[in-house]
């Protein structure tokens, strides 16, 4: 309970990255649910990585071109940040328009791009030894180091997700179940397709950045597969996923600083031992 | 003779600029009851995606009167049951088509749509998920959501695919009255010949590459269904 009083205390010294995380928590899995729906779990895992590439490449750039931008801290988080957000962006844009002329084979390309990005990061950053020892503490989910400039644009990002996604459910929701209706309802398909891309992209580019790619894979995808064993209606299924992501965070990190565990790591396990204890309630009890 | 509400022009029908149908030229009167036959691959399912605008077609035009709102059921196998959506959330977004970005449907919106429901006889399980509806039931709603947009014209994909005989001829009854009722033009795609015989006025029947239309009293005649099936009717 010491842990606890010290985690919520204001003069915490890792209060930033509690906010982070639990900010994170809450987020990922309110555009997971629609990679759950959609059946796109595959671009869940590939997107993070694409993402983790695109920082690396973001910290690498400085380097060849000869500038000192790293040492800068917000000028190297604000770089990663757009070179996350740029290859999330393009490689969702790219992985929606084949999968739309519905040609070859789906998880083929989801898991080339994955492996591709993971070895093209490890390639740049074996040549670039400052940006390796920040990009390897993203890679665990070190959520440590978290600045007051990280903390606000995490927080600005992650509201005007949220913002978006509660002013236009309805229709992310229509283009997502039934594309044909929408159409006939004369809603833009391809717009609509094309925001929610952007929405997933945003939310994964900051999550990727905050807690790395493993956990936001995790933080995308066990909250609303917990969720939807329970859920009813959607209102329920996005507002559980959503609770179970943020308290989950919480509760990882309280641990984590209890036994001294990397804090990232923490959260996954204790999702997949949530999820685990869900699956079984619901075996066991029934609805 | 009513006026037309759809036309069709030297349409050609087809996928990636290859025709499946070509040549058709018709018209379907405001307030018709037209069925569309034919067997697996004869293009039904194209040219009704053709007609709702969710594929261009080859060649051709498409005419559809203005004003004309399509209220579309489409086979209820298509749904994902992974959506936890109840059989009125599903209904209900029959009415977003009236609900502009940034707004919510209203109380009048959804109790229109909980009309809709009672007047499909989906009400009393609508409150239930949609996955977890028996075919017939899933169909009611469908076309609860389909009455919901206050639609001109009611376009129906198979509905009695996977339905009991019953449920079929309930079904069927069910639109005809709101055909009548509603004075909808209804746009039937199926392969029930018998219903289509009780229902239809109508008949547009796709085989070999080209269509037959006309009203149902001239096609289903002895002389006409054995041409079609190349064989002797009785």
């Amino acid at each position: 309970m010491e842990a606890l009083k010290q985690i919520l205390s204001p003069d915490f010294l890792l209060r930033n990255s509690v906010y982070t995380s639990v900010l994170v928590g809450f987020a990922c899995p309110l555009v997971g649910v629609f990679l759950v729906l959609r059946r796109l779990v595959f671009m869940g895992v590939a997107l993070p990585q694409i993402s983790s590439t695109g920082v690396a490449v973001a910290l690498s750039l400085p380097v060849w071109l000869g500038m000192n931008v790293v040492n800068a801290e917000n000028n190297a988080h604000a770089l990663a940040f757009a070179g996350s957000t740029l290859f999330t962006l393009a490689a969702i844009l790219i992985l929606a328009f084949l999968e739309r002329r519905g040609r070859g084979l789906a998880e083929g390309r989801l898991g080339t791009a994955y492996v591709v990005a993971t070895a093209l990061s490890i390639l740049l950053l074996s040549k670039n030894r400052v940006a390796e020892a920040g990009w390897l503490d993203l890679l665990k989910g070190e959520i440590i180091t978290i600045s007051n400039f990280d903390l606000a644009l995490t927080a600005v990002a992650l509201a005007f997700v949220l913002l978006v996604l509660g002013l236009f459910s309805k229709e992310l929701l229509l283009v997502s179940f039934d594309r044909a209706m929408a159409a006939t309802l004369g809603k833009s398909v391809l717009l609509w397709d094309a925001l929610l891309y952007l929405l997933i992209g945003l939310t994964i580019s900051v999550a990727v950045l905050s807690i790395g790619p493993l956990i936001a894979f995790g933080f995308l995808l066990v909250p609303p597969l917990t969720a939807h064993l329970f859920a009813r209606n959607m209102r329920q299924f996005v507002v559980l996923s959503s609770l179970i992501g943020g308290v989950n965070s919480f509760l990882g990190f309280w641990l984590a600083y209890q036994w001294d565990w990397p804090i990232g790591p923490a959260d996954v396990v204790l999702l997949g031992v949530i999820y685990a204890l869900a699956f079984m309630m619901k075996k066991i009890f029934g609805r | 003779m009513p006026a037309a509400i759809i036309t069709l022009e030297s349409l050609a029908i087809g996928y990636d600029g290859q025709a499946v149908l070509s040549d058709i030229s018709l018209a379907v009167a405001r307030g018709s009851f037209t069925a569309i036959l034919g067997a697996n691959g004869t293009g039904k399912s194209t040219l009704l995606k053709t007609l709702l605008g969710l594929q261009p077609p080859v060649s051709g035009q498409t005419k559809i009167s203005s004003p004309a709102i399509f209220g579309y059921v489409p086979q209820t196998v298509q749904f994902d049951p992974l959506y936890p959506l109840t059989g009125f959330d599903v209904a209900l977004m029959g009415a977003f088509g009236r609900v502009g970005p940034m707004r919510f449907p209203s109380r009048s919106e959804k109790d229109f749509v909980r009309e809709c429901l009672h007047a499909t006889a989906a009400a009393e399980f609508s409150h239930r998920k949609f996955s977890q509806l028996s075919g017939g039931q899933k169909q009611r709603v469908l076309i609860a959501r389909a009455l919901a947009t206050k639609p001109d014209i009611l376009v129906l994909d198979e509905p009695t695919a996977g339905v009991d005989v019953a449920a079929t001829h309930a079904l069927l009854e069910f639109i005809s009255q709101i055909h009548r009722e509603r004075r909808l033009t209804v746009l039937l795609v199926t392969h029930d010949l018998p219903l289509v015989k009780r229902h239809a006025q109508q008949i547009i029947w796709l085989r070999d590459a080209t269509v037959l239309h006309g009203p149902a009293a001239e096609i289903f005649t002895k002389e006409r269904m054995s041409e079609i099936f190349e064989m002797e009717v009785s």
